[in-house]
């Protein structure tokens, strides 16, 4: 069902935003994508790994969202179309590389896909890549569908080989991991041999070394180009307008916010009311179609994620233009019409528009409103932990004994991962994690903090880091942590992939994102080169874990723990039970002194339950992954192990 | 049924619990449509979906226009539940007057109830619930005829069938045969293949 | 006057659990780190020589807070328990006699702390079959002395040196009486002693089970005990502590501790010792462990420190901590000699003064937290 070779230009079928852009990309013959996994964008890297073939197209997941920017820009430089992919904080990554990179101009297509993520389903920030595009001049897309995810890609590198930059794509969670129908286009004859032509000079675009000076003349050359996409932006089909002539109210939307648009006027029944001007080419917003709009209508609600992008852009046009198209009422974001934070959705949307206009928005009748209320109060929250058999759970359990026994108020520093469940859901890290912030972070904040002994602080301070992460943006920091003695404990909580978005591969796997054997980075290899002493251990190993980390937490300078096991989630995991996990009712104390219900109430694996009748432990045998950890931490030894049978 | 909708755009939601096939099922479903000519999409939301969280998916199905991947509040027109409360919890969001609902009966705790700290209402209040808010209401036990069939992971597929037996979409056995025959290993079909017909017979 | 000890308003016996642990004793500065509280959950550990909270418990009563020797104790029902009210002195306890002794073989004296009776005597008890189980004190890594338990009474004689640090003797007790051992003695300091009778005192419940095993205490005298943190360091800056073998603190007037090494003997002033004193032990009332079968301590003899350094000084507090000691005379395992006139009296006055001090300790306290709080 997913997007494979076998699928004829023509076909309909149903994907999920990413692989419409993916699919975009292939229909321009892209040669070389590299990306960094991060939720929403994964899964584009994923779908064109399944295409990937040696020669016509190459795929990897880069350390991190600079190299992969890198790796992209040296394809275009030797004449390819490339393609570079991340969440929207891997913008803030390459941000330097790239700034760079559209100074210098770019020669075959390249194309920035970043995917943002309003409301933060799943990040711990809803930052905005948008302004990226602005602050590095190049022309910014936003696929408002999914048939125009793939257009929209596949387009994107005409553009750029015509003004010779990067474009940018920007999808947002409501697009990427939302599905609909895409018409399949078809799949161009790969062709072209990679040649970095540089032997010419300076100034010649084609033949000269890719550099972005001089400066001056490189920055003129590359906003002449821009203006040029600006005009291509005024016919673009991509930007439509739909409704009356005159409306009484203009909309002005991207993205996803266009289908929400649409859905608010429908459900208020506003149609013929309002008018949607929709833009696919939101940087720069095309002066001339707008200006005409604009003219039509008196009131405009700009709708938007997150920040008035669009709003300020239309703000400036129309002070610009006031003298002929007159003063505007304007609605957005800056006057509260609608929120400045969190993803918006048809409901805000038909509200605001319900309130310029002075339509109720349809409800429910009162007397089921009523009904509803009362009757599902009884629902309890569904808090998010870590999964049965989760290795981070022992993990944290081990931190959490060492650091309780050390007494000295030590804290784990965290990062971007599963294990920042440590951080964002207290109970489910123990209470050990305490700050969370971007990737490898934890790490750097660990060295400064490593260095405050002198101030007075007494508290040992622990780093907890991925396997992916370590290679993302943890290596620099534990460097220089070593480098000025810092007083750290490190620990790498190895779980063998990118568990978080969904195994993907990273240096230290035999393999690549193509399938390939590649060469393995070892963590501990590393961290011994650089001259941290390292200890590897299982966390599963709850004792040796614990005492390991109290004789490292007594140590000065930077001692390195791996803790390794790989998770339950894991292809080679998932589904093999390791025991069979059982309570001896006659053994378990429950919640006498005594014992108190250690399990279920401080250790809380959804695989175990408290049955509240009986006043006993139970294990739920589907949900169980059969780690059999809990075997370990029950104080009446009521928890028995059995070995699983192999399948 | 004839491959008419009641309604357009018509609103499906599928909820349960990170891990019982969520994603799967909507996207079997939603397949289905596609290939009987629909316009449909789908709005997911499965970032932290694995780590015990609720999931839910929004189907909008449409014979001609693109809907919003976020169905708005109130207008749900049938509710699949892979898991009794979020059932409720849906049905607090997308509930209405006409809505029809399908429930698998299989709890999966959530952390407070493991804990002790909340309570998990009874399967009689959450029968009675569901049906003093839903027009129609069909509750099945998917996953213990999925455990039955040798994999509890089947329950989704359990209620796919169910939601042909309900004769609410048009949709039948050899669509659904037509979709899993062209995206999953041969191997599996054939138990697929008998997880729909348990679906199907149980509410038909 | 004995009921000083950590007295919050409303609270009985019996009235708390971790929380109320936490709030009275551990963050007040009072745990002594005995470890009457560890080993009964999985909540509490020992952990160098402190007690810590692994995890919380919210239950609102526990044997934690039971049998923990600084929670509320009322002292007199405690002694009426098990010892006969014609023994009891204000400032000592119970006394049933009060003998000078030492172990008659010259071996087990030299690996002992003085006089080397408590080893002797829990020999004997093992030998005997009085007990078949007693936990005991040994040396464990960089000073930090450790519980076990010994079944054999040729290995008791392995143990026997102070390290002046606290060994959560009482933890090591609530593992084992969950064994096999049916007959348990322990050798305990004041505060553990304490413990132990708090636990023997309460009714015999499932959450009790096995305090009936506990046959033989018996008591060392103690003025107070160091931090193990504190201490460590200080001394690491003298000696290579792991060359230590042995500690003591000679009569008063010497105002020094001295740090036996293979080679040398080290000498400290109290004075730079002081600060590594736990802070328990500065609000303790017992120097005696007045709630121990029998209790042992260094002997004070007119010949003077060499001489007296080789003998002890025992206080007899119970009738079965008398058959054991006249056992003893009668299996010569130790030797006796005379009390010298006013030793009893001065370890009166010695044991008042320590009483006093605990005293005046609660005066200032009161003040400091103020103080803190207004911080």
């Amino acid at each position: 069902m997913s997007l494979d070779r076998e699928q004829k230009e023509g076909a309909e079928l149903l994907l999920m935003g990413n692989e419409a852009i993916a699919r975009g990309a292939l229909e321009a013959g892209v040669r070389v994508a590299a990306g960094y996994p991060g939720t929403p964008s994964s899964e584009i890297i994923e779908t064109l790994s399944r295409f990937s073939e040696a020669g016509k197209l190459y795929v990897e997941w880069s350390t991190n969202e600079k190299v992969a920017m890198e790796v992209a820009a040296a394809a275009s430089f030797a004449g390819l179309r490339s393609l570079c992919v991340m969440k929207q904080n891997g913008v803030n990554v390459a941000s330097d590389f790239l700034l760079h990179l559209t100074g210098s101009g770019t020669r075959g297509g390249m194309v920035l896909v970043t995917c943002d993520d309003p409301g933060a389903l799943s990040s711990v920030n809803e930052g905005e890549s948008r302004h990226f595009a602005r602050l590095m001049e190049i022309p910014l897309l936003e696929p408002s569908d999914f048939r125009e995810a793939k257009e929209m890609t596949r387009w994107a590198f005409t553009l750029s080989e015509a003004i010779r930059n990067v474009v940018m794509v920007r999808s947002v969670t409501r697009m990427s991991h939302a599905s609909g129908n895409v018409v399949l286009g078809a799949l161009p004859e790969i062709a072209g041999k990679a040649a970095f032509c540089c032997d010419g000079p300076v100034s010649d675009p084609d033949c000269g070394p890719v550099i972005s000076t001089p400066v001056v003349a490189k920055h003129r050359l590359q906003q002449e180009k821009l203006r040029g996409a600006t005009t291509l932006f005024e016919e673009s089909p991509f930007n439509a307008y739909e409704g009356p002539e005159d409306p009484e109210l203009l909309i002005i939307t991207s993205s996803v916010c266009t289908l929400y648009s649409r859905e608010a006027l429908s459900l208020l029944r506003a149609e013929g009311r309002t008018g949607i001007l929709k833009l696919g080419t939101t940087w720069p917003v095309p002066p001339a179609l707008l200006k005409k709009r604009l003219a039509s209508a008196k009131k405009v609600l700009i709708v938007e994620e997150v920040l008035p992008f669009l709003e300020d852009q239309v703000k400036i046009l129309a002070a610009e233009q006031a003298h002929e198209i007159g003063i505007k009422e304007f609605y957005g974001k800056n006057d509260g019409t609608l929120p400045m934070v969190g993803e918006l959705n048809p409901d805000l949307v038909a509200a605001a528009v319900g309130r310029i206009l002075g339509i109720d928005p349809p409800s429910v009748p009162a007397e089921y409103r009523e009904k509803l209320t009362a009757l599902t109060a009884l629902v309890p929250k569904r808090e998010q932990t870590f999964c049965p058999g989760c290795p981070h759970r022992a993990s944290f359990w081990g931190i959490r004994e060492a650091l309780q026994r050390d007494h000295r108020g030590g804290f784990v520093c965290g990062d971007i991962g599963c294990y920042a469940m440590a951080s964002l859901f207290p109970a489910a890290g123990f209470h050990t994690a305490k700050t969370l912030h971007s990737m490898g972070s934890g790490t750097g904040i660990a060295s400064g903090f490593g260095k405050l002994g002198p101030f007075g602080m007494e508290q040992p301070v622990l780093a907890v880091c991925g396997d992916s992460t370590f290679y993302h943006a943890a290596i620099p920091a534990l460097i220089n942590a070593v480098h000025h003695r810092a007083d750290i404990t490190f620990i790498a909580l190895d779980n063998s992939g990118t568990a978080m978005t969904g195994f993907q591969s990273h240096p230290g796997l035999e393999v690549n994102a193509m399938g390939e054997a590649a060469p393995m980075v070892d963590i501990a290899a590393l961290c011994r080169a650089i001259g941290a002493p390292v200890v590897v251990g299982d966390p599963f190993a709850l004792t040796e874990t614990r005492e390991t980390l109290n004789r490292l937490l007594e140590e000065p300078g930077v001692k390195v723990l791996i803790l390794k096991q790989s998770c339950a989630l894991s292809p080679g995991k998932k589904g093999k039970k390791t025991f069979l996990v059982r309570v001896d009712e006659t053994l378990c104390r429950g919640d006498a002194c005594g014992c108190n219900r250690l399990c279920t109430r401080i250790f809380r694996c959804p695989g175990l339950l408290w049955n509240r009748d009986r006043k006993k432990a139970e294990i739920d045998e589907v949900i169980c992954a059969g780690c059999g950890f809990c075997a370990g931490i029950c104080p009446a030894g009521a928890i028995r192990n059995e070995e699983a049978a192999k399948s | 049924m004839n491959g008419h909708l009641v309604k357009d755009p018509y609103n499906i939601v599928i909820t349960g619990v990170g891990g019982q096939g969520n994603v799967m099922a909507s996207r079997v479903l939603s397949n289905m449509l596609v290939r009987k000519g629909f316009k449909v999409t789908i709005g997911e939301t499965f970032g932290m979906s694995q780590r015990g969280g609720s999931v839910m998916s929004h189907i909008r199905v449409s014979p001609t226009a693109v809907w919003s991947p976020q169905i708005p509040k109130g207008t749900a027109d049938l509710i699949v539940a892979l898991e009794p409360i979020e059932a409720i919890r849906v049905l607090a969001d997308y509930g209405n007057p006409t809505v029809k609902i399908l429930v698998n009966l299989r709890a999966i705790y959530p952390v407070g109830v493991i804990t002790g700290e909340d309570e998990y209402p009874s399967t009689t209040v959450i029968r009675e619930t569901v049906m003093a808010l839903a027009a129609q209401a069909r509750f099945l036990d998917a996953t213990d005829e999925a455990i039955r069939l040798g994999n509890p992971i089947l329950g989704n597929i359990v209620m796919i069938g169910a939601v042909a037996g309900m004769k609410v979409l048009p949709i039948d056995r050899e669509l659904f045969e037509a979709v899993i025959r062209d995206g999953m290993p041969a191997a599996r079909v054939e138990a697929n293949l008998r997880a729909f017909a348990i679906g199907e017979a149980n509410v038909a | 006057m004995q009921e000083r000890v950590a007295e919050p308003a409303g609270q009985r016996n019996g009235q708390g659990g971790q929380k109320e642990l936490e709030e009275q004793v551990l963050r007040t500065g009072l745990c002594t780190g005995c470890g009457a509280c560890v080993n009964l959950c999985p909540y509490q550990a020992i952990y160098q020589d402190r007690t810590v909270l692994l995890h919380p418990c919210d239950l609102a009563q526990g044997r934690c807070y039971d049998f923990c020797p600084r929670t509320p104790t009322d002292r007199d029902a405690l002694r009426r328990n098990f010892q006969e009210a014609a023994d009891c002195t204000p400032e000592l306890g119970a006394v049933k006699g009060f003998f000078i002794t030492r172990a008659a073989d010259g071996n087990l004296r030299c690996r002992a702390q003085h006089g080397g009776s408590v080893t002797a005597l829990m020999a004997l008890a093992l030998r005997e079959g009085l007990i078949d189980a007693a936990v005991l004190v040994e040396e464990g890594e960089g000073l930090l002395p450790r519980s076990v338990t010994v079944t054999d009474p040729n290995e008791a004689g392995e143990r026997g040196r102070s390290r002046l640090v606290v060994s959560p003797t009482v933890a090591e007790f609530n593992r084992i009486v969950r064994g096999d051992a049916a007959k348990i003695g322990v050798v305990a300091t004041p505060c553990q002693a304490i413990a132990f009778a708090k636990m023997r005192a309460l009714p015999l419940s499932e959450s009790n089970a096995g305090i009936e095993k506990l046959r033989l205490v018996v008591g060392l005298f103690c003025g107070w005990a160091l931090s193990w943190r504190k201490l460590a360091p200080l001394l690491k800056k003298k000696t290579d502590i792991a060359r230590v073998i042995g500690m003591d603190i000679p009569p008063s007037r010497y105002h020094t501790l001295e740090v036996y090494t293979s080679g040398e003997t080290i000498r400290v002033s109290l004075d730079e010792i002081d600060p590594c004193v736990r802070e328990a032990c500065r609000s303790c009332d017992d120097m005696t462990a007045e709630f121990s079968d029998l209790s042992v301590g260094s002997a004070r003899l007119p010949e003077g420190w060499e001489t007296a350094r080789g003998w002890n000084q025992v206080i007899v507090r119970t009738k079965q901590g008398m058959d054991l000691l006249e056992l003893a005379r009668r299996r010569g395992v130790l030797e006796f000699r005379e009390a010298p006139p006013g030793n009893l009296e001065k370890l009166k006055a010695a044991s008042l003064g320590k009483k006093r001090a605990a005293e005046r300790f609660f005066g200032r306290d009161v003040a400091d937290e103020e103080t803190t709080q207004a911080g």
